[in-house]
Formats: structure tokens, C-alpha cells, sequence
């Protein structure tokens, strides 16, 4: 049994959904750590106030390009 | 040849424009010195000889017609083959872009261009100024002149080695997560972090665009502060630039620390994480030294290391996917294998975690400006941890994230690491300084006050400097 046939079916689903299907055959392992990775929870600080209404995201603001033209 | 290799860039200015040292004649004994040493530590991947002594060359006869440029005017430096200079290609030290040709200079070579300094070559990083050392790359990893063993720091490692080996007296990096600091730290160096916005990323190959910053590094902090400011100044083709004037760098820099109010942030190395018992009384020591010259001192408390650490790893996550998506898809097997593995994370990252990491990472900065109130600068360690050997893949993984230089990329705040010392086993020790947003100046301040009371900067003194090994192999063998 290769090392591929091992990968979790989870791990199989969401590289193929990330177009990582070359990865996924010739690099298991690190295709698996970094599922592992990349859905780990983010920690929240205790005491820090992060709702959506006091923490938006970034705002984009277009005249900082327009400056340069 | 060995009385130039070390000089700083504050005596060689000096030199240069009295006259008493001619910028080719500096210039051929540097490139000297890296054929004959740069092949045990391989920290250029390009050495650009002809250009750079027709740079010298220009450079002195505009000296010597009086047209004194100013303090970098004929001066040799390296730049991290991250930066675009025209007619060379911008490897970022990676198979993927070894044909790449760069149609026109980065913001900061154009600024050094104009400046009259001279470009010796291009230094290595770790690909794609992430990943670590690595082996199964066109081109073999820089290694440590303090012991070519160990692991020279990243991913600005061709910039701390180089620096360290006496072959440039200035060279630039670039910072994510703590890549200018790290190799400053390993190698016994001065890098900064400057301010998010202070520095132009034009024509700079991105690696994180929220986290990513240009630094200078040196041997000394007075040399920092020089190259630092000749490389500011605004540039409207940079979207994250401000174009609020930076403060003189140079004007304190020797008040000495005589009231300044230090923070230091302890729990970091004491309770957050476990640091080498050596890093910890390097910087006791330090400390005890900044308020024998006067500062105040006290401790200062932040969310925990871990906190700031997954907020800094999963932006980057996140955002170098995104610019690296197309090749990890179609030729994953073209990137080493440390890159490949950091960067491949970032495809399973959903949108949701990427914007809470920037919502928490505007908590963490309120946090960190309301703990500056009463104060001037903060200090903390850099590394954790003491350089791990080269070739030890699990000892680098482990070590990737046991610092605190990452907490200044979520900031966007200036952060400089200076050496303290060395370890019982010889490696350099290192701490940070810290300030909030445009606080170079007094970075500068604290961080020359306490080097030049304690010496620990590599200088002309062969008993400050790294014992220098002859190759032991090519490096093509590696």
C-alpha cells in the first residue's frame, strides 16, 4: 500500500478541491500536514474584543492608488 | 586585506571621502575576499565583479571631482536575491524563477543607484524568503561563519553571512516574520524592521503583502542607521507606503538612554515559551546594562507568544498562496521541500479564518499602542533559541517559530535585533528593540547606547569577529 492509498479521505477531498492533485500523489505527507495546518482554529486572546462590528476587516481604500497616477 | 574586510561603513565613508581609501581599490579587496571565502559559507548566489567596479570606478572620480554624494557614495553592499535589479535575474533562491530577468531596479537599488553605491552581487535566502535551509535547491544554503554547521538564521541568511565574513559592510534583506532579525541575530549582526510603509516593497518579489518589510543590515547600529535612511523616501508606485517624513535617525543617536522608559516584555522567553538558558542571561545582562546608563525600566505584559504567532503564520499562510497557487498546483515538485510544505498550508486556510487573523491582528495592535503609553521603547529576545545544525530538518521546523520577532510583522511596528554577547558555545546571542510606528529614532538610540557600553558588535577587532574556516568542500558539491 503506497503511502497515497494512507491519505485520510477528507484530506483526499479538499486537495483535489485546491487543485493540488500532483502534490497530492507525490507528496502525501506534506499535502496532510498542511490540511492539518491550514484548518487549525485560530486562537482568541483572552479579554481581546475581536466581534465584526468593533474589529471590521481592512477597509480598501482606492485614493491610495490613485495618488500615484 | 583582512584591515578593509571589517571595516564599518561609518570609517570606510569617512575614508572614501577623504581621499584616504579609493572605492575601486575597496571594492577589488572585497570581491578578493569573497572568492577566496565565500565558498565555505556560499552566501552569494551571484557576484556581479564587472558592474560593480565600473560603479567604483564612477564613484571615485565623482569624489574625486568633488561631487561627494554622501555617506553611501562608493560603498559595496549585497542584496537578497529578492530585489529586482535590471539585467539580472531574480531568483528568489528558487528552480521556479532561475530564468526570470528584471526590466528595471527595485525602488531601493534605484535609491542606492542614485546614492553611488556599489552592488558586489546577490545573496542567498531561504526560497522564496520562507521555508529554511535547504538542500534539493540549484543552490546550496548560506551556512554560519560563527560555525558553518549551524544554521546562519533566514531567510536574509546570504545577507548575515556575508556581513559576519567581512565581505560587504551593508547588505539588504526583507522581513515577514522576522527574516531580516534572524540572520542578525545567528550571525552576531545589526538588521531592523523598519515601521509597515517606511520602506517602498517596489519591485520587491512579495512573499506576504500585509507582513512583508524591506530592512537594513549592518555590523553596527550607527552603519544601520545610515543605509536605513538612504533607503527611505516616498514612492507613490507603493500602495502601503505613507509618505510621512521619516525622523532623523542619526541626530540622537549617541543622547544615550538617560530617561528613556523601557518596557520589556518577559513573558515572552520566561512563561510563554522555554528559551536557552544563554539567550536569557544575555538579556538580563543587557537590561541591567540600559538602566546602568540611565533608562527605567519596567516589565510589560502582551497576549502570549502563541497568540500573535498563529495570527502572523496564518496571514502568511494565507496571503503567499495566493500569490504562489498556480505553481504549488502545476509543478509542486520544482519547490524544496520545506518551502512547498509552508506555503501549501495556505490552500486550506478558508476566508473566514484569513479575515478573523486580520481582526485579531488589529486587537493585537491596539493592544501593543496601549502598552506603549509611558513609554519609549520595548525590549525582548529575538531567538529563543540557540542556531539549531544546518541539516537538522525537525530542529529547524522547531525552531521556525520558537522567537519573537514575529509580533513586529503583526504590528507593523520598528523592531531592531543587536547582538549581546555570545553563548558558552560561541554563537552570537541577540535581543530586540522595539517602538511604536515610526519610532526608529529612538530604536537607533537605545539600541547604539547599549552596544557601544557593552562591545558586542563585530568590528575591526579580530577578537569581536567569527573565526573564518577555509572550504572544506565546493560548494557545488553540496
Amino acid at each position: 500500500m503506497s503511502s497515497e492509498n494512507k491519505v485520510p479521505e477528507h484530506v483526499r477531498l479538499l486537495a483535489e478541491q485546491a487543485g493540488l492533485q500532483r502534490a497530492l500523489k507525490m507528496f502525501p505527507d506534506g499535502v496532510t500536514a498542511a490540511v492539518e495546518r491550514g484548518l487549525r482554529p485560530l486562537p482568541t486572546p483572552a479579554g481581546a474584543d475581536i466581534s465584526p462590528i468593533s474589529a471590521p476587516a481592512s477597509i480598501f481604500d482606492p485614493a491610495r492608488f490613485e495618488s500615484g497616477k | 586585506m583582512s584591515d578593509l574586510a571589517y571595516l564599518t561603513l561609518t570609517e570606510a565613508s569617512q575614508l572614501i571621502r577623504t581621499k584616504k581609501l579609493s572605492p575601486v581599490e575597496y571594492t577589488k579587496a572585497l570581491l578578493d575576499r569573497i572568492a577566496a571565502v565565500d565558498p565555505a559559507y556560499n552566501a552569494f548566489l551571484l557576484v556581479t565583479a564587472e558592474s560593480a567596479l565600473a560603479q567604483a570606478k564612477q564613484a571615485e572620480a565623482e569624489i574625486a571631482a568633488g561631487q561627494w554624494r554622501g555617506p553611501m557614495h562608493g560603498m559595496p553592499y549585497a542584496a537578497k536575491d529578492i530585489f529586482d535589479v535590471e539585467g539580472l535575474a531574480t531568483t528568489c533562491h528558487s528552480k521556479i524563477r532561475i530564468s526570470h530577468r528584471a526590466t528595471a531596479d527595485a525602488f531601493v537599488i534605484r535609491k542606492l543607484r542614485e546614492a553611488g553605491s556599489v552592488l558586489v552581487g546577490k545573496v542567498a535566502l531561504h526560497e522564496f524568503a520562507t521555508g529554511g535551509p535547504a538542500f534539493d535547491l540549484p543552490w546550496p544554503p548560506a551556512r554560519n561563519p560563527w560555525n558553518r554547521d549551524l544554521h546562519p538564521g533566514g531567510s536574509s541568511s546570504g545577507s548575515g553571512a556575508a556581513l559576519a565574513a567581512g565581505l560587504v559592510p551593508a547588505a539588504l534583506g526583507t522581513d515577514t516574520g522576522g527574516s531580516v532579525r534572524n540572520p542578525a541575530t545567528c550571525c552576531g549582526i545589526v538588521g531592523l524592521k523598519p515601521t509597515y510603509g517606511a520602506i517602498s516593497l517596489s519591485g520587491v518579489f512579495p512573499l506576504t503583502h500585509s507582513l512583508d518589510h524591506v530592512g537594513p543590515m549592518t555590523r553596527t547600529v550607527e552603519d544601520n542607521a545610515i543605509l536605513f535612511q538612504a533607503l527611505t523616501g516616498y514612492d507613490p508606485a507603493d500602495p502601503t507606503m505613507t509618505d510621512r517624513p521619516i525622523d532623523d535617525c542619526l541626530k540622537d543617536l549617541n543622547r544615550g538612554v538617560k530617561g528613556l522608559r523601557i518596557g520589556v516584555i518577559e513573558h515572552f522567553y520566561t512563561k510563554d515559551a522555554a528559551a536557552d538558558p544563554d539567550q536569557v542571561r544575555g538579556i538580563e545582562a543587557a537590561i541591567e546594562t540600559l538602566r546602568k546608563l540611565g533608562a527605567e525600566v519596567r516589565t510589560i505584559k502582551l497576549s502570549p507568544l502563541p497568540v500573535w504567532t498563529d495570527c502572523n503564520r496564518t496571514i502568511h499562510a494565507a496571503e503567499a498562496y495566493a500569490i504562489h497557487e498556480r505553481d504549488i498546483q502545476d509543478r509542486p515538485e520544482d519547490f524544496a521541500m520545506l518551502t512547498r510544505n509552508r506555503i501549501m498550508a495556505g490552500a486550506f486556510v478558508s476566508s473566514a479564518k484569513y479575515i478573523k487573523a486580520q481582526q485579531l491582528r488589529r486587537a493585537l495592535c491596539r493592544e501593543f499602542d496601549e502598552a506603549m503609553h509611558g513609554l519609549d521603547a520595548v525590549v525582548t529576545l529575538s531567538s529563543l533559541l540557540l542556531p539549531c545544525p544546518i541539516d537538522d530538518t525537525p530542529m529547524v521546523l522547531k525552531t521556525y517559530d520558537q522567537q519573537a520577532r514575529l509580533v513586529f510583522n503583526v504590528t507593523g511596528t520598528p523592531a531592531i535585533s543587536v547582538p549581546t554577547g555570545l553563548s558558552k558555545s560561541g554563537m552570537p546571542l541577540a535581543m530586540q528593540v522595539a517602538s511604536r510606528s515610526f519610532g526608529e529614532a529612538t530604536i537607533y538610540r537605545v539600541a547604539q547606547s547599549y552596544c557601544e557600553a557593552a562591545g558586542t558588535t563585530i568590528t575591526s577587532d579580530p577578537k569581536t569577529q567569527p573565526r573564518l574556516v577555509a572550504a572544506s568542500r565546493p560548494a557545488a558539491a553540496e
